[in-house]
């Protein structure tokens, strides 16, 4: 303890005056713990909700949608809107041309109704699953998950098609995304076992978001300079909106946790008031026995910090370990709370806490320490 | 100037020259001293004595630099302390003067050595060693890690008389020592406080205890803030 003392004799003096009003410093402790909880677990889950959202909506945001529009009454694109297509998406994705009909499936003496998909790439579209989805598709039945529950399929096994004979060369893995394409309830077919020459739909998947808008730009100008040829779709707009949504929820949850700490400001500021008060004698020793007013504002200052840096301390660990608990307990994925990024929350509480209770002193600390010693002697 | 007043002057610790205190109150002002001429020496003890009002504790204030005449001169050792910046008179506090209050004014949360050592607190150095031989030389040798609420009063007043002392100050101010003292118990802070005047700390004892009187080299008497002598 000497060592200390001497060092730092503000603190020393400090932590002896917040032990003696024990419960009064715990009090005023805990609205600050409460203040930083609320915006450490606000800041988290807002930021978690937001980042496994993005994650989830980011490859529908990727991805351009090119159909025949339908004031040109065609079914299919014709081989030049293709080729325009892929011009447009050169350097910026893939394109992915892809035929869709529906159709009956029937296998293992069960029969369901399914998409029917027709493409060369499937892995392009819908992943690499557990990496039996080929790059190239030449032969054989891709089954959506969905379609091999209901018709037990395994690998190997046999599917029929709208009366074609198939084997199953690969199950699609469950998709957990939000996507414009169904590949649960779908098979996946080379495009040549297609009776019909011309794609119904092409997809571009962008290698970002920015190449998607430059990609559907460029598909708009280059076929729908003339006539509406295709009609080009494209989630980005939707997505943007989620998270300018996402934004504006952070925001608010920020705020009201925000309104606690300002409690929390005013209940220092008010135990700081009663204890300078309490202790006006002995503040006015102080500074008869030549200690300086600076000298007795630092240890009042002290002492209010230390609630702070004690109750931010403690409201960033339990918030952090909340949002850490809900996000096992619940759907939020524990990735999307454990982000590098996400240190900043808990920390800026921290920060904010300590200050929060350092601006809650000035006042009382300051009028303390400048009070005329005769006066504060006096009683 | 005599060899006499010359040597006089040159032990004169504390020096009031003309000293007027007004407070304003409601409207009208009150005199709370009035031309008050008052020296204390080297290993001098004098007592100031008065009926209350009489303004002897304003006398101690403005001797102690807590407060300020609104005319006249207060001399620390020779120097007018008129000119100094409220920082500057805490230091001179820290350095040449040692207080020792009624109601003794310990720090409830510090033991007795802290409580000794605390004018040193935010200086370099640690005075623990000096505030043990204080406390010491007062009789609390065992006493050294008590905080005051496990002090009688007689104990608390000699801590603080060690508290005043830690920093060999100049003038010990004592703004009734005994007040809350039984007889027994102020005899032994009056001896204390002989003793520390006898190493060459001249000593202002503000009281009206008769018991103080008797230890004294000199008693100035203040009626309604004027010194009437004698």
């Amino acid at each position: 303890m000497r060592s200390t003392d001497e060092r730092f004799p503000a603190l020393t003096l400090a932590v002896r005056n917040l032990s003696r009003q024990r419960v009064r410093a715990g009090l005023a402790a805990l609205g600050i713990v409460i203040g930083v909880f609320a915006v450490v677990t606000l800041g988290l889950l807002g930021n978690a909700l937001s980042l496994a959202a993005t994650e989830e909506l980011g490859g529908l945001g990727n991805q351009v949608i090119v159909s025949p529009a339908e004031e040109s009454g065609a079914e299919t694109l014709e081989t030049r809107d293709l080729a325009a297509i892929q011009r447009s998406a050169d350097g910026r994705g893939t394109v992915v041309p892809l035929k869709v009909t529906g159709g009956t499936v029937t296998a293992n003496g069960g029969r369901t109704v399914a998409q029917v998909y027709g493409t060369d790439r499937p892995q392009a579209l819908f992943g690499e699953g557990d990496g039996s989805v080929p790059a190239y598709h030449r032969q054989g039945a891709i089954v959506g998950a969905e379609v091999a529950a209901e018709l037990s399929l395994r690998r190997g096994s046999t599917v029929r098609v709208e009366g074609n004979e198939y084997r199953v060369v690969a199950l699609l893995p469950e998709i957990e995304s939000i996507s414009p394409l169904q590949p649960d309830s779908a098979v996946v077919l080379p495009s040549e076992e297609f009776a019909a020459p011309g794609f119904s739909q092409v997809v571009v998947r962008a290698d970002s978001a920015a190449d998607a808008r430059a990609v559907a730009d460029e598909v708009e100008s280059r076929l729908n300079g003339r006539q509406q040829r295709v009609s080009v779709f494209s989630l980005r707009s939707v997505v943007d909106q989620i998270s300018e949504f996402f934004g504006l929820l952070n925001g608010f949850l920020l705020a009201i946790a925000g309104v606690s700490l300002v409690v929390a400001c005013v209940s220092i500021f008010n135990v700081m008031l009663m204890t300078v008060s309490e202790r006006r004698g002995e503040i006015g020793v102080l500074r008869a026995v030549g200690i300086h007013r600076s000298q007795v504002l630092r240890v009042l200052l002290v002492e209010a910090s230390l609630l702070g840096v004690v109750g931010g301390a403690v409201g960033a660990l339990l918030g952090t370990a909340a949002v850490v608990v809900t996000a096992t307990q619940t759907d939020l994925p524990l990735w999307a709370v454990l982000q590098p990024g996400n240190v900043v929350v808990p920390l800026g509480a921290f920060a904010f806490g300590v200050l929060v209770a350092l601006v809650g002193g000035l006042y009382p600390a300051y009028r303390a320490a400048w009070e005329p010693p005769v006066e504060a002697l006096r009683g | 100037m005599t060899p006499n007043q010359k040597r006089e002057a040159e032990s004169t610790q504390l020096r009031l020259e003309g000293v007027t205190k007004r407070y304003e109150s409601g409207g009208g002002s009150v005199t709370a001293l009035e031309d008050v001429d008052f020296a204390v020496q080297r290993g001098e003890v004098v007592a100031v004595v008065g009926p209350s009002g009489s303004g002897k504790s304003t006398m101690l204030n403005v001797l102690g630099l807590l407060d300020e005449p609104t005319s006249g001169s207060v001399e620390l050792r020779g120097r007018p302390v008129a000119g100094l910046s409220p920082s500057e008179r805490t230091d001179a506090r820290r350095e040449s003067i040692g207080f020792v209050f009624q109601d003794f004014h310990l720090l409830p949360t510090l033991t007795a050595v802290e409580n000794v050592r605390l004018p040193t607190a935010f200086l370099p150095g640690d005075a623990t060693g000096r505030a043990r031989d204080l406390l010491e030389r007062v009789g609390l040798g065992d006493r050294l890690s008590h905080t005051p609420d496990e002090l009688s009063g007689g104990q608390k007043q000699r801590v603080a008389l060690a508290r005043a002392l830690v920093n060999e100050p100049a003038v010990l101010l004592a703004d009734e020592p005994t007040g809350n003292l039984d007889r027994g118990t102020g005899t032994r802070i009056l001896d204390e406080i002989r003793g520390i005047s006898d190493g060459g700390v001249g000593v202002v004892a503000v009281t009206h205890d008769d018991l103080v009187t008797e230890y004294t080299d000199r008693t100035v008497r203040l009626v309604d803030g004027v010194v009437g002598g004698a």
